[in-house]
């Protein structure tokens, strides 16, 4: 297993910092540095304070330099400062995360809860009505955009039942119910689309696992349906949805960006959208790696957690 | 995956061996258009899809005939008009016909889908043959490279990409073809390892034919199947990443009509006032994922014989 574990980890570095080569290089192609381009929108400014400044942001050093410097800065948890606000991005980030958590959290118990019954439904009475109309709703979530969705909710909600959500976000601990009023909505849109490629992948296995010998066994020995179902193949079909949802963590932080932008939640997506908005880099490139370092962690995770589960897949 | 044209061609240069007679015995074959033929006849959802497709191509291409209006013209004297029978789908808040702007929208989804995953598929499929067949250092470091732009979420990177670009259409299709090419090369590379197992490859190379041909005529016809199926439920993502990123600001810009613009720049603003300025620019775009996402799924249907199995 140590060895698996170390095989593993030894893959990852390589793909988090390449991933951080691409993300250093992409803010460096635009023609000029990314200051020039900041401080030429702002308005005009001499030449004298355009040098200061980027000496003192360090960005007259060559780019190796550069992004050894970042890379530095990135794993001691120190990423520097915004160029629009001047205030720390690990201070900015300690305030987005949490919001970020918890709708994601949110997100997925609902996603889940819509998600796993749809599929069983669907799967228990395939080709019925019900069957169809699982699909139907699966497809949908993959195909409605959250945007979409998001401003349909906040606009019917107004029109027919004169609310909004409440405007200026309060953290759980100051104010439960106003958090869970600014929360609930954007969480059903997120999980909605998350639920879809769940839906879809519950309805398959759980198909596949109802055909299995030990499934027709359980219904000869005359075992109730709801037990068949429930507790005998629904329990191998969950395996193959783990990983989905294990999956569907890129999807969350993408879906995060929009949904966080329309309901005004000031979570990461948002900071990332504002500071591409504004050109901020700093703050984007921070946000766009943590995001990278997140996800490989967790692929990384999600195999650690097989490989221990099933000893065959140490040893392919 | 059929490989029909691979094993035909080979069935052509060499017909001694007993092994390869056998895999050439006559079978009843039906062409890939056909089994696609069936798959829609027999899948009502798959039929609406291609048809929706079929609809969506059409407008596209005549917009500037079916437009009751021009999508630029703008008439203060009717702004925010309801949905009625001189404006179907009412008008925006400087007077312009919604169902116009929508019409011309088509062409921006369209092209920015198509170009954006031929460009992605195109390069992916590169990526996948040349990492499948030659596998070693070269796969080694390319698939690592795929791995680091995947670890990035899609619509990040697209972001990212048309941040230190400009926003505008072409950036955004761009950005969207960087997001495509990981995945397709994966399933690109995955289809020639399995395909390089076949016989008729191994007779080619013992007959001593250069490895560029084996690739081109003998490998690629048996991938193509996964590339269209993957390529057709990418044109939904692509239209739906540009309809975001539009929605961000970060896309098509004002005034062309573009879906997800629509909905950003007037659909929210006036949205309790005139909630058909974000209903209808919603559901074309909605319409038009979803086709694609059933028409990929009926592909797959279609042409992956072990769906056709399961089915």
């Amino acid at each position: 297993m140590y060895k698996y574990v170390l095989r593993r980890i030894f893959l990852a570095v390589p793909v988090l910092l390449l991933s951080s080569l691409i993300v250093f290089g992409l803010m460096r192609v635009m023609p000029g540095d990314a200051l020039t381009v900041l401080m030429g929108e702002s308005g005009n400014i001499g030449e004298k304070e355009l040098a200061k400044v980027r000496k003192d942001l360090r960005l007259d050093l060559p780019y190796y330099q550069q992004y050894g410097l970042w890379l530095w800065q990135m794993v001691s948890l120190r990423p520097g400062d915004s160029l629009l606000t001047g205030e720390p991005i690990a201070v900015s980030l300690g305030k987005a995360i949490p919001v970020t958590l918890e709708l994601a959290a949110l997100a997925m118990i609902l996603g889940l809860a819509l998600a796993i019954p749809i599929g069983v439904l669907s799967a228990t009475r395939q080709d019925t009505a019900s069957d169809y109309a699982g699909r139907v709703v699966a497809v949908s979530g993959l195909s409605f955009p959250d945007f979409w969705l998001g401003t349909l909710v906040i606009t019917f909600a107004a029109i027919w039942f004169h609310w909004i959500p409440p405007i200026g976000y309060t953290s759980l601990w100051d104010s439960p119910w106003r958090n869970l009023q600014q929360f609930l909505l954007p969480a059903a849109v997120l999980g909605f689309r998350l639920s879809a490629a769940t839906m879809r992948m519950t309805r398959s296995t759980v198909l596949e696992v109802l055909r299995e010998d030990y499934v027709r066994t359980a219904w000869a020995k005359g075992l109730g349906g709801r037990i068949v179902v429930y507790k005998h193949a629904l329990k191998n079909a969950l395996i193959p949805v783990v990983t989905v949802v294990g999956g569907q963590l890129g999807v969350l932080l993408a879906g995060a960006v929009v949904i966080e932008t329309i309901f005004a939640l000031p979570g990461m997506g948002r900071l990332t959208v504002e500071a591409i908005q504004y050109r901020d880099y700093p703050v984007v490139q921070t946000n766009v790696m943590l995001v990278a370092a997140i996800l490989v962690s967790l692929n990384l995770a999600v195999d650690l957690t097989y490989a221990w589960l099933d000893p065959r897949i140490r040893y392919r | 995956m059929n490989g029909d044209r691979g094993a035909a061609s080979m069935t052509a240069a060499v017909p001694a061996p007993a092994v390869l007679s056998t895999a050439a015995a006559p079978v009843e074959t039906i062409s890939r258009t056909r089994l696609l033929w069936l798959t829609l006849r027999r899948k009502p959802l798959g039929a609406v899809s291609a048809a929706l497709i079929l609809l969506l191509i059409v407008t596209a291409i005549l917009a500037n005939v079916l437009a009751p209006y021009d999508p630029l013209e703008t008439r203060p004297d009717i702004r925010l008009q309801p949905p009625s029978r001189e404006h179907l789908f009412g008008t925006d808040d400087i007077g312009r016909d919604v169902l116009s702007r929508i019409i011309y929208g088509s062409r921006i989804s369209l092209w920015v889908g198509l170009l954006a995953v031929g460009i992605g598929t195109g390069a992916g499929m590169i990526i996948g043959l040349v990492c499948g067949y030659w596998e070693g250092r070269t796969d080694l470091a390319l698939q690592r490279l795929m791995d680091a732009v995947q670890a990035i979420p899609g619509l990040i990177l697209a972001l990212a990409i048309v941040s230190v670009l400009t926003p505008n259409t072409t950036n955004a299709m761009l950005a969207i073809a960087m997001v495509i090419i990981p995945g397709n090369s994966r399933i690109v590379r995955g289809a020639v390892l399995s395909a390089k197992q076949n016989r008729y490859v191994e007779a080619a190379e013992a007959l001593g034919c250069r490895q560029l041909h084996i690739l081109v005529r003998h490998i690629l016809p048996n991938v193509t199947a996964p590339i269209l199926i993957i390529a057709s439920i990418w044109l939904g993502n692509a239209i739906l990443i540009e309809a975001t990123l539009s929605f961000l600001g970060v896309g098509t810009q004002p005034p062309t009509p573009s879906w997800g613009l629509m909905l950003s720049s007037t659909g929210r603003a006036f949205m309790e006032r005139a909630p058909w300025l974000a209903v209808f620019p919603g559901l074309a775009i909605s319409l038009a994922v979803l086709a694609f996402n059933l028409f990929g799924d009926t592909l797959r249907d279609a042409w992956d014989p072990k769906l056709r199995r399961n089915g």
